[in-house]
């Protein structure tokens, strides 16, 4: 159960990493001035981030209620892997079989500190 | 790369998300454990002024997103400037900063286990791997 809260969190955070990046190449980036920017901010790609970032983040402060934080937060680099597929099927940036090892380690991670 | 002191800039909006949101883990954490301290304490401490843990929860929660906050505007900084599939793998360098915060910080006070040192060192060393691949850090 506590588990369980943990990974709808972590996804909420993932979905809104990949929200985000789309939201700063496609507003951010070409923001030239203050207001610009704010309006970049109230784009519906950022403000889909901020909804997942706030719901995940409720869910999260759950999770900290129930578990160490030691635990719990290294459960958060599950987000690394999904980002790291999102950023490769999705967003298209090339990934070298390089970083594919490092989630490979980090996968191994996470599965070490799940077991305690 | 931007223009003006754009590598700088770069550098230190990423060092501020990284060590922000290890600090708004810690804050958030030490709320939450404040909160457990509260509620054990019965009906009569669910009062702001009878009850200092609820008013250490409340503080603490409140910082810990604060700084979560922080580091969520200084990564949209990040993001103009870096790759996602470059910047988000050093943002985890925050997990050993949030481990050796609740080991040592006597608020929390978390048992370093064996495993958990271990697993946390391998997604270190996943990080550093998908990090350091020689790849060029452009958008």
């Amino acid at each position: 159960m506590n588990d369980l809260l943990l990974l709808l969190a972590v996804a909420l955070l993932s979905t809104s990493q990949v929200l985000q990046k789309v939201g700063a190449s496609r507003r951010l980036a070409g923001a030239r001035n203050a207001s610009e920017w704010v309006a970049a901010l109230f784009s519906p790609e950022l403000l889909a981030a901020i909804a997942c970032i706030v719901a995940g983040t409720a869910l999260w402060l759950a999770v900290l209620y129930r578990m160490d934080v030691s635990r719990a937060f290294p459960f958060l680099s599950l987000t690394t892997v999904i980002v790291m597929a999102a950023s490769r099927w999705y967003l298209r940036e090339p990934v070298t079989l390089h970083r594919w090892a490092g989630v490979a380690l980090i996968a191994v991670g996470i599965a070490l500190v799940a077991s305690t | 790369m931007t223009a003006r002191g754009g590598r700088w800039l770069g550098i230190a909006a990423l060092s501020a998300s990284i060590v922000l949101s290890a600090l708004g883990q810690l804050g958030m954490k030490a709320g939450m454990q404040n909160l457990r301290v509260a509620r054990a304490g019965g009906e009569l401490a669910w009062s702001l002024a009878a009850s200092a843990p609820l008013r250490a929860a409340l503080l603490w929660t409140a910082a810990g997103l604060a700084a979560y906050g922080l580091s969520l505007l200084a990564w949209l900084a990040v993001l103009v400037r870096y790759r996602l599939s470059y910047a988000y793998p050093l943002l985890a360098l925050s997990y050993v900063l949030v481990y050796i915060g609740a080991t040592s910080w006597p608020e929390l006070a978390e048992p370093a286990t064996p495993q958990r040192t271990i697993g946390t060192l391998l997604i270190l060393a996943g990080v550093a791997l998908v990090s350091l691949t020689g790849e060029r850090a452009g958008r």
